[in-house]
């Protein structure tokens, strides 16, 4: 019996059975995984790890558990997506932390959060007074999102009347020294006009850049894959 | 074609993986007489009763033989402790054989082919 060999063929199993289970069961960040996504994803990553490398066992039983696992994890997101109660229910819902500068003690115990824990999230956000806070709220998946009171809030131009330039995409034209055909025609431009923008910045072939692309105010920006900047190597 | 392709190939990947998890039940069956395990069991059980041991000694060799050909088909698919019980048996049984006693090794053959039934079950 070469293990060195079954280790390998059941490893290859292993991660591309986790890699198309976790395709199906769903697309979330890591931002938006509740408590509970987090654990289904650690426990259907060990049961993966012990197919490939417990020997002891043959690796089918170790497969259907993870087929189970991923297929219930994939009910569960049904269920949740369908019925909102069944959401609730499963996932928690967001609960109100911190009220007109006011904390909600009673939540703050139900959701079992420390008020260092709430004063560091806020900080993370930059808030350093409560007094500040409008509405605090603490999501199903544990982040908080903050409502900063209508002084507190930063201005807009929209409350100064003043009128903004719509901000667009930038067009890449040459991405790793290729040009893009496609996004120069978007642009209605044609080759002559990319080298004459790259000979204005002494470039006089596309393989030179690494990266140009036109901002949606028209300016054209470049960088060469020699551009000799001195960086600094310490920062103090 | 191309959302077709992207559901079929999975579905075709997991497929595999299945068969190659369950293909030891099928892959342990003798491709040919001479590596049919379980007869060369029930000839060297034979061989033993009849007291033998030359003839015991050879089918030995050959059941050895027939098993190094079987593993390597049936490794992906079966618990590694079995595999290594059914060596285990088979260099009992060796011995049994050299010390021509009847009584171990036709205990050691009975184990080799209870083990050998477990395989990849």
């Amino acid at each position: 019996m070469n293990e060195g060999l079954v280790v390998i063929v059941r490893s290859i199993i292993g991660f591309f059975s986790l890699l198309i289970f976790t395709r199906i069961i769903g697309k979330e960040q890591i931002s938006q995984l509740t408590f509970f996504d987090y654990v289904l994803g650690i426990t259907i990553g060990s049961i993966a790890a012990t197919a490939s490398t417990d020997l002891s066992s043959r690796a089918w039983p170790h497969w259907v558990s993870l087929l189970t696992w991923a297929a219930l994890g994939y009910i569960m997101e049904v269920i949740t997506l369908k019925w909102r109660s069944a959401a609730k229910y499963f996932e928690g819902q967001p609960a109100i932390i911190i009220y007109n500068g006011k904390i909600l003690e009673k939540t703050l115990k139900n959701e079992r959060y420390r008020i260092s824990d709430i004063l560091s999230l806020l900080r993370n956000q930059g808030i350093f007074d409560i007094n500040q806070v409008n509405f605090a709220i603490i999501e199903s998946n544990g982040r908080l999102s903050v409502m900063k009171k209508p002084e507190y809030q930063p201005l807009t131009p929209k409350d100064m009347n003043i009128q903004v330039q719509d901000n667009g995409l930038n067009t890449i034209l040459i991405y790793d020294g290729i040009l893009i055909e496609n996004n120069l025609n978007e642009l209605k431009k044609d080759r002559k006009w990319l080298m004459e923008q790259l000979n204005k910045q002494g470039v006089y072939d596309i393989s030179e850049v690494f990266l140009a692309y036109v901002a949606p105010s028209g300016s054209f920006y470049i960088d060469k894959y020699s551009d000799h900047v001195d960086c600094p190597d310490e920062f103090v | 074609m191309k959302k077709f392709l992207n559901a079929a190939l999975p579905v075709f990947i997991l497929i595999i993986f299945v068969v190659v998890m369950q293909s030891g039940s099928f892959l342990k069956r003798p491709i040919g007489d001479e590596e049919d395990i379980s007869r060369s069991i029930f000839a060297l059980m034979e061989e033993v009763q009849n007291e033998n041991w030359d003839g015991a000694q050879k089918r030995a060799e050959k059941l050895n033989e027939t098993w190094a050909k079987i593993v390597k088909r049936i490794q992906f698919s079966s618990e590694r402790d079995e595999i290594h019980s059914f060596y285990a048996a088979l260099a009992r049984l060796n011995g049994a054989i050299m010390a021509e006693d009847k009584s171990a090794a036709l205990m050691e053959l009975n184990e080799a082919y209870n083990h050998y039934n477990r395989l990849a079950q």
